[in-house]
């Protein structure tokens, strides 16, 4: 009897198991499978290095380059913006705040990770964009930097909490020993602390280029959606927002259909890359120090 | 030196200041902004006006929201667990158990727009199952699921080893000690990790876009209906340039739902390890 009942649960537990992991493999081998017919057919010349993308027209012409340069464009504004006030916050958090308050604003920046990103877009549309718009004389905000700062404003969380995890251990460490010989609180947190959180804070800001690169809905709703090479005040589109604005449209099993599943492809190699880095980092940091 | 100095504390104070500002700010901005549009008819109303979703209320697309994360929740919820508790008790091969972690990692780097496109053409336009509250709701469920055994992992990781193996010395059988003892102490982490799981399915756009939302329908009544659902109503407002009243009353009700699963699990979740 008993050992019926554990062989059911262990047949449940497996079968979940084996269900989710058919799950994961059928996603990446589907897009796999539907992007073949696109890189069997465009050369890499046309879809790294020429111009032009309107998979529509009579003379159809598929460029991922101004998409990915958008994509990257964006990505790297946004964390240009945001890991040095992260960082900066970090130690603000860290040594001049006390314990209980700091908790309390370290939960509500972690709450921002959890806000749908349509609603970003949204905030973004009536704020960012209008206040660009009113300030630096555009005619339309819609634009890269509007992007770059928006997106910034949802890394905060990531880049924070990773920083002041490391910031706090650091503080462990370091703090007692340098206020014992005297050393002012600032001079520590910048002759050693920073120092020492260095790598750190260089995988958490690949970390959240990660996420960054894949941001769907608030990038695409305030970069204005053309496919044309990004300008910091002109529009872009980037990868993820081709691939949302045109999956409706796109014939199914047509080229312009595989070339969907080709620039998905694309964007995941290249958060794949980016976790790739971060880890090997990681890696080479945890031997150094252990 | 000094000026080094200044700068740096300068640097620290406002970029501490500026974040603690947005953030609050963020939250307080659309409470703010939402809660006049947000009166019981907003709430149990439909979308009404022309063009529809000017006038009237949000009651279709709140019910669309909550149906659409509680099935994936349980979806997700029950496989993650399973593959939690499989990798971390029943799969005894190593090599096996890395590739499953390696990939589940992969997929949760998947941007959520090309789980979406997979959605759409793998389970909508490849199987034929209509634009419906369960092809969104699968495609939701693959979204989440890395989301939540890696979590759920974690939280069975943290468990005493010790009791573990003590109830296996006594002879008390594996499956036995998992659900009566593992389980239970794991229990708010693994409530924790669904819930985040559950708001993290329900605040996205891109993969339900094209598997099953719809603009204007009613409250979903079987699987194969299409529905409504709060983010894309938020989109098709603010995009369309319908009224920006409503996007606010819209994405106050979203941001409260949100919200208030999230304290819960942040509140419970961090007793336990503080």
């Amino acid at each position: 009897m008993k050992d019926l009942k554990e062989n059911i649960f262990r047949t449940i537990i497996t079968i979940g198991a084996v269900l989710s992991g058919i799950l994961v493999l059928l996603v990446f081998f589907y897009i796999l499978k539907e992007s073949i017919p696109f890189f069997r057919e465009v050369s890499y010349k046309e879809y790294l290095f020429s111009s032009s993308w309107r998979p529509l027209s009579t003379n159809p012409a598929y460029s991922f380059l101004p998409m990915i340069s958008a994509t990257l464009y964006v990505s790297f504004l946004a964390i240009l913006i945001a890991t040095p006030l992260s960082v900066g916050c970090g130690l603000f958090l860290s040594f001049n705040t006390s314990k209980k308050s700091s908790r309390i604003i370290l939960s509500f920046i972690d709450m921002i990770a959890g806000i749908p990103s349509v609603i970003f877009g949204f905030l973004g549309l009536v704020l960012l964009v209008k206040f660009l718009e009113r300030n630096l004389d555009m005619v339309s905000g819609e634009s890269v930097l509007a992007g770059a700062l928006l997106l910034s404003v949802m890394l905060f969380p990531y880049i924070v909490t990773g920083c002041t995890e490391t910031f706090m251990k650091a503080k462990d460490i370091y703090y007692g020993a340098s206020q014992s010989l005297g050393v002012s609180k600032w001079y520590t947190m910048r002759r050693i602390i920073l120092p020492f959180a260095r790598k750190s804070i260089f995988v958490n800001m690949i970390l959240a280029l990660g996420r960054a690169i894949g941001e769907t809905m608030a990038v695409m709703m305030v970069t204005g959606n053309s496919p044309i090479f990004p300008k910091l005040l002109g529009r872009a589109e980037t990868i993820p927002s081709l691939i949302a604005l045109e999956m409706g449209t796109a014939t199914y099993k047509s080229l312009h259909y595989s070339s969907l599943y080709a620039a998905g492809l694309i964007l995941i190699i290249l958060v794949l890359i980016i976790q790739v880095i971060a880890y090997m980092i990681n890696k080479a940091g945890m031997r150094r120090i252990g | 030196m000094r000026a080094k100095e200044l700068m740096f504390k300068f640097w620290v104070i406002l970029s501490g200041i500026i974040i603690t500002v947005i953030t609050f700010g963020l939250f307080l901005y659309i409470l703010y902004k939402g809660i006049g549009v947000v009166t019981p008819e907003f709430i149990i109303g439909s979308p009404k006006g022309i063009p529809l979703g000017t006038q009237g209320g949000v009651f279709p697309a709140i019910m669309g929201s909550i149906l659409s994360g509680l099935i994936s929740g349980i979806l997700g919820g029950v496989l993650g667990l399973c593959t939690a508790i499989y990798l971390n008790y029943y799969c005894k091969n190593e090599i096996i158990r890395k590739y499953i972690l390696n990939a589940l990692q992969c997929l949760a780097g998947i941007p959520s727009v090309v789980i979406g496109l997979f959605g759409y053409t793998f389970l909508v336009v490849g199987l034929g199952i209509s634009k419906s509250l369960l092809s969104a709701s699968i495609t939701l469920t693959v979204m989440i699921i890395p989301f939540i055994s890696i979590r759920m992992k974690k939280a069975l990781e943290e468990t005493s080893k010790e009791q573990y193996i003590s109830s296996l010395s006594l002879g008390i059988p594996k499956g036995y000690t998992i659900v009566k003892l593992i389980i239970p102490s794991a229990f708010k982490y693994i409530m924790t990790s669904l819930g985040l799981g559950t708001v993290f399915a329900m605040g996205a756009t891109a993969p339900i876009m094209y598997t099953g939302v719809v603009i204007v329908s009613g409250v979903p009544g079987k699987l194969t209906d299409p529905f409504m659902a709060l983010p894309y109503h938020l989109y098709i407002l603010v995009n369309e340039g319908l009224s920006v009243e409503m996007a606010y009353g819209t994405a106050f009700v979203l941001i409260v739902i949100v919200l208030f699963i999230n304290i819960a699990c942040h509140f419970t979740g961090k007793n336990e390890d503080v």
